[in-house]
């Protein structure tokens, strides 16, 4: 029984509340207008999420929705600033790294107060930290490379390190499965207390309608100013509820009625409607994901490279980014695997993007004796933009002389067949962007999907992965995008926004992968 | 009588427990696996066999299925392997909006249906018969999504008298919690009005040409205690037994309204159990609408002998 789900008292009823109900519906035609029949009080805001979250534990799931809440709850040593680099959050400064990147030291910020009124400790950050790495995927993989964590005082921490893990501040930043620090005493499997020492706290959870997060007065913020998810933090909006809306159309009409103040991840067929409406506003956030396409490396056609850069060739990214998002405002055709704020930014190897030559496609096919195989594209039409794109891919490929077949099925069937290499030769899925090369996707690592090793990819992140300098993680990024590029082990396809609309009164909202309500006001 | 109620009895548990295997490896003969779904794209293979243990989703499907069964025997439905609590608990949470929902859209279809049937037979092959079937043809016809968000569209947006969806504000009373099930309720009701409407009307036609019915007319009694008491009350029967099976189908869950109303019922528990292959939830929830579908069916039987004595429980 999870004690953090209160509200099932409350579903009780009387004959007074029965009274009350018929005379309601009598009065109906008397009733204001929808929205002000069911305002809140001014400073709680109503905010429309694409479903329930299937936790509130931040270590128990990868899901961006459980993170987007919890984020205002936990928060962890390092965090994103607009850039999306790290940023001290719950550590003081960024940490002093040994020369040879085996040892950082980690002063935490004193004076942060937990939401049990306890002030924070650094038995708290190695609680917290030693969970994350039992627990979550990335924590896992920065464990293999930790010796040990020890206290230094009470507020300094020291990790040892066996190999460098240059992008180990990027981890502890990312909000997803993330390194939230927690009170020591209140970490248990499931986590039922949410004990952090974010702007909000965790007030209510009732399933299938609501979380709701109030403000913690106790909460000590930083003194630089705000910048993406780093600098001040301050909860001006009492309690956020965050409701789960599953249907996108809902999400729409709510936000448009005014019963919501914030509703995320919409269509982008609204944007017109919401751009028209006065009192909403849209909010895109670009680059929000990008679809990609890995393919089956270790049997069947595209075991042969030759074959993979022909179906490279064949495909046309603008066609499909367009089935997929409709219009050039929501999606990005792009050769680079990073924006130009990005250090990894990069066009090498982008030559042989979005060519969409069927001809060249041919010729190559006959050069390496394509064998007429068809080519099994597993995809499904739980995520509709993954199955729009299916569609113009297999045009692309017929056109180059492919065989191909689409395999449609339900969400959970293709992340179950993505695993046996015998059930598929590509299969189409999508990740958020994320500013680390190594953070997605997975194929970039081993024992992925897909199956990709080579000689050329180990090399390539070998050496991009021993490096801490920021500056030639750069130029060796680039090198592991050529091998990308070259071998095809999977396609980026572009990058896609995501589109959100707000109440017009909301004030300081930025557009980040996942919206932060701290600073956020109503006017 | 009890004899016949206690064979009723044991007939529903027979049903019940084959409803139950059928449920487990259905369930399970279906692809996909909750713990890669739940670990996520970066999890290992050792850590979805880890997941995978600890749910004992590792064990020989028969060891899972006796283990599965022994509990529902004691009454425990499992643990739901994404919402981390028990599976009675997470549909006792959803069970009053569903229980609501499908009451009030079985009155809204019955007040439509039945009142439009009696009409449609009264008046065959009138304006009134055809104009009646329209509407039950077109109210057949109109997907349930379309029609909620036609509603939310004029009667949320346009005109603001209702919420757009949800199931209350935190803290609403009954009373809110139940304004909000207005329109969703409505869209149901009129959805669900036209198969009642088409059996009404078949079942009065067929009663309004009986020899009683005619020697009725002949006595000069009047039209309206002619079809009201004398046609109505004989028509009852295949009525009731549609009104009760469409009651059944509402509890088990109005799916797809309640997603478009985003309303925290059964149906939509259901449904994203499917989609993450939550087993324990999957099973629970199909046994318990089950339940309920055959205790309906149990009380549509009783009601038929006291309409009609000469029905034998």
């Amino acid at each position: 029984m999870s004690d953090h789900t209160k509200g099932t008292s409350q579903q009780g009823w009387s004959r007074r509340e029965l009274a009350k109900f018929i005379a309601g519906a009598g009065l109906l035609a008397s009733l204001p207008a929808g929205s002000a029949a069911l305002a809140q009080g001014a400073k709680s805001v109503n905010l429309a999420m694409i479903g329930e979250p299937q936790t509130l534990d931040p270590m128990a799931s990868t899901a961006d929705l459980v993170s987007g809440i919890m984020m205002h709850v936990y928060e962890s040593l390092y965090t994103w600033d607009a850039d999306l680099n790290p940023k001290p959050m719950l550590a003081a400064d960024m940490p002093k790294v040994s020369t040879n990147g085996l040892s950082y030291e980690i002063e935490i910020r004193k004076g942060v107060k937990l939401h049990s009124g306890r002030d924070l400790d650094v038995e708290d950050v190695i609680a917290s930290l030693k969970r994350w790495m039992e627990m979550t995927p990335r924590g896992k993989a920065v464990a293999a490379s930790v010796d040990k964590m020890e206290a230094k005082g009470s507020h300094g921490l020291t990790i040892s390190l066996k190999a460098p893990v240059p992008a180990l501040l990027t981890h502890m930043a990312l909000p997803s499965g993330y390194a939230a620090i927690m009170a020591k005493e209140s970490i248990a499997t499931p986590l039922v207390n949410f004990v952090g020492t974010g702007p909000y706290k965790f007030q209510e959870r009732r399933p299938d309608q609501f979380v709701i997060l109030t403000k913690f007065d106790g909460y000590s913020a930083r003194s630089e100013p705000a910048n993406g998810y780093a600098g001040k933090r301050e909860a001006k909006i009492a309690e956020l509820r965050f409701i789960p809306v599953p249907n996108p159309n809902t999400r729409v009409e709510g936000v448009v009625a005014g019963q919501y103040h914030f509703a995320e991840q919409l269509p982008v067929d609204s944007y017109k409607r919401i751009a028209s409406t006065a009192s909403i506003k849209p909010l895109l956030v670009m680059p929000y994901g990008f679809p990609y396409f890995v393919l089956n490396t270790k049997q069947g056609p595209f075991a042969d490279k030759k074959i993979r850069q022909a179906y490279q060739l064949a495909l046309n990214s603008t066609e499909m980014m367009l089935a997929a998002f409709g219009d050039e405002r929501f999606f990005k055709a792009t050769a680079a695997h990073f924006p130009k704020a990005s250090p990894f930014h990069s066009e090498a190897g982008g030559a042989a993007y979005n060519k969409g030559d069927a001809a060249a496609a041919k010729k190559l096919l006959a050069e390496a004796k394509y064998d007429g195989s068809t080519i099994r594209i597993l995809n499904s039409k739980q995520f509709e933009f993954h199955h729009r794109m299916a569609l113009v891919m297999a045009e692309n490929l017929k056109e180059a002389g492919f065989k191909v077949q689409l395999d449609v099925v339900d969400w959970a069937t293709l992340v179950q067949r993505r695993a046996d290499t015998n059930l598929y030769d590509v299969y189409v899925t999508h990740s958020s962007f994320l500013p680390e090369p190594m953070l997605s996707p997975p194929q970039l690592g081993v024992g992925a999907p897909g199956g990709w090793d080579s000689p050329a990819k180990n090399v390539a992140l070998a050496a991009f992965n021993a490096e801490s300098d920021p500056v030639k993680r750069g130029a060796l990024w680039a090198k592991v995008q050529e091998v990308v590029y070259d071998e095809v082990p999977y396609i980026r396809v572009g990058d896609f926004a995501a589109l959100s609309a707000t109440s017009a009164k909301m004030t300081g909202l930025v557009p980040m992968p996942s919206p932060a309500f701290w600073n956020v006001d109503l006017a | 009588m009890l004899g016949a109620i206690a064979r009723r009895l044991a007939g529903m548990l027979a049903v019940m427990f084959i409803v139950a295997t059928m449920v487990f490896f259905l369930t399970r003969l279906a692809p996909g696996d909750p713990a890669s779904l739940m670990l996520g794209d970066q999890a290992t293979a050792a850590d979805i066999a880890a997941l995978r243990k600890t749910y004992g989703l590792d064990q020989p499907i028969l060891v899972q299925y006796v283990l599965w069964l022994k509990e529902v025997a004691s009454g425990n439905l499992g643990q739901s392997i994404f919402l981390q609590r028990p599976v009675l608990q997470a549909i006792g949470e959803r069970a009053e909006p569903t229980f609501f929902l499908a009451l009030f859209s079985i009155l809204i279809a019955a007040l439509i249906g039945i009142p439009a049937g009696i009409a449609s037979a009264v008046w065959r092959g009138r304006h009134a018969d055809q104009t009646v079937s329209g509407m039950a043809m077109l109210a057949a016809s109109i997907p349930s999504f379309w029609l909620g968000l036609l509603f939310i569209q004029f009667f949320s947006v346009r005109l603001g008298w209702f919420p757009v969806a949800g199931y209350g504000d935190p803290g609403a009373g009954l009373a809110q919690r139940l304004y909000h099930l207005v329109l969703p309720a409505t869209v149901l009701g009129i959805v669900n009005s036209a198969l009642i409407t088409r059996f009404t009307r078949a079942s009065m036609l067929d009663v309004l040409s009986e020899d009683y019915v005619r020697t009725a007319r002949a006595k000069g009694l009047p039209e309206n205690r002619i079809v009201l008491r004398h046609a109505l009350g004989n028509a009852l029967v295949p009525i009731i037994t549609v009104v009760g099976l469409t009651a059944a189908l509402l509890v088990g869950g109005a799916i797809i309204t309640e997603t478009v109303f985003g309303l925290p019922g059964i149906g939509n528990l259901v449904v994203s159990a499917v989609l993450r292959r939550d087993y324990p939830v999957i099973q629970g929830a199909l046994i318990v609408i089950a339940g309920i579908y055959v205790m309906i069916n149990f009380a549509i039987d009783v009601i038929y002998t006291l309409v009609d004595p000469r029905v034998k429980t």
